[in-house]
């Protein structure tokens, strides 16, 4: 095994156990947080960090083939597609009269009532 | 022994989806899980190495299927009314079938046996002669293109069937239902 | 190292399953399967690299493709209440309370 082999390996550990933690992190807070706009915040780290530093591990274990170009591919849709499916849940929350919890603090028992909209 | 873990954590997984939908009354919560339970089945299909099924479920369950029980949905009510009958019934018949089917894989082969009747058959001179006849590398591909073309386009034919008429039937039933509201004001 | 990535997406579908069944709201429902599918591509991904096959990645595309598809076909629900051709923009009974 050369030095840059070596480097690769050590890299690609670190991106793909950072990636995972990234997720976790992202899993707990849509399990923990309070309310609806909260956890908005939380499922985009699973979908922007996790994702993307997950995607290059995979890729600098694949090494220079057709399967990085997929992963590739993969990561640009999803590094399109993530941001813009959670706008559309934000903004049609939004619009069907969902609205963040304001000044007297967080009442996450209250909005089980807004689901007909 | 990797594989048996992934592959019983997504059965459990599978299972528990399943549960959360028969006791869901919200029919928009029941379309999600539905949606997650065909992601479910994709991941399992893949870790069981059927990629070409595991692409239909792809196409099929996620993506028509969430879509069509949508449209349905803004036709109907949001809310299951709640069922009068009794469950025993149903259940018995369940069980039953259940019980049957478990009692079919018994005599199966073990998951990838390479004695399986499956493998000695045909399969084994699809594999030996397809490179030659077709110049195809994927055998699935020649054996559902190619060998079995005339048999994939009934099937196609079909599904386009199913398709037309499920997209006449919705768009046909909102247009009547939107007349009906400009004459008489909002019933529902 | 992709076993790691294997427990580590299983116990954040496990988590975000929860999240599902649990709801309260809908946009909780939408929310969670929407990273539930995200977690699945990866998984498809991490799964072909397990085993040692990382060629089934088309599959993890196009569950990157048909996910998004499946969010936008959400979005027009709630905001339209119809699915198809869309005709006029939504009024104020519609999306108001």
């Amino acid at each position: 095994m050369t030095v840059i082999e070596t480097i690769v390996e050590i890299l690609s550990w670190f991106f793909m156990v950072s990636g995972s933690i990234f997720v976790l992190i992202g899993a707990i807070g849509t399990l923990r947080f309070p309310d609806f706009w909260s956890r908005l915040h939380a499922v985009s780290i699973t979908e922007s960090a996790g994702m993307i530093l997950l995607i290059i591990g995979m890729c600098l274990q694949a090494g220079p083939t057709l399967i990085t170009v997929k992963l590739l591919l993969i990561g640009i849709f999803l590094f399109l597609t993530g941001p813009t499916s959670t706008h559309a849940v934000a903004d049609a929350a939004l619009v069907t009269g969902l609205r963040p919890p304001e000044s007297e603090g967080l009442k996450a028992e209250k909005l089980d009532e807004d689901d007909n909209g | 022994m990797v594989e048996l873990l992934v592959d019983l954590t997504l059965f459990f997984m599978l299972v528990t989806t399943a549960i959360a939908i028969t006791y869901s009354r919200h029919l928009f919560g029941v379309v999600m899980m539905a949606g997650v339970f065909s992601l479910l089945s994709a991941m399992l299909l893949v870790s069981l190495d059927a990629v070409d099924v595991a692409f239909t479920e792809a196409a099929v369950g996620a993506g028509i299927s969430s879509v069509l029980m949508l449209s349905t949905l803004t036709l109907t009510a949001r809310i299951e009314k709640p069922s009068t009958r009794s469950p025993l019934i149903p259940l018995l018949v369940v069980t039953a079938t259940g019980a049957a089917i478990i009692y079919g894989t018994l005599d199966m082969p073990s998951f990838g046996d390479p004695n399986s009747p499956a493998q000695l058959g045909a399969a084994a001179q699809y594999l030996a002669n397809s490179p030659a006849d077709m110049h195809i590398p994927n055998v699935v591909t020649v054996v559902l293109a190619s060998y079995r073309g005339f048999d994939t386009l009934g099937e196609a034919a079909v599904v386009f069937t199913a398709g037309v008429g499920v997209l006449l039937l919705l768009s046909g039933l909102r247009r009547r239902r939107r007349r009906g509201d400009t004459d008489e004001k909002e019933t529902s | 190292m992709f076993v790691v990535a294997v427990i580590a997406l299983f116990i954040a579908m496990v988590l975000v399953l929860i999240r599902l069944y649990w709801g309260p709201t809908l946009y909780d429902r939408v929310l969670a399967v929407n990273s539930f599918g995200t977690q699945t591509v990866l998984f498809i991904g991490v799964i072909g690299f397990l085993a040692g096959r990382p060629d089934f990645l088309d599959i993890a595309l196009l569950y990157a493709l048909i996910n998004f598809v499946g969010t936008i076909v959400i979005l027009k629900y709630f905001r339209y209440r119809a699915i198809g051709d869309v005709h006029q923009t939504p009024t104020e009974e519609e999306t108001g309370k």
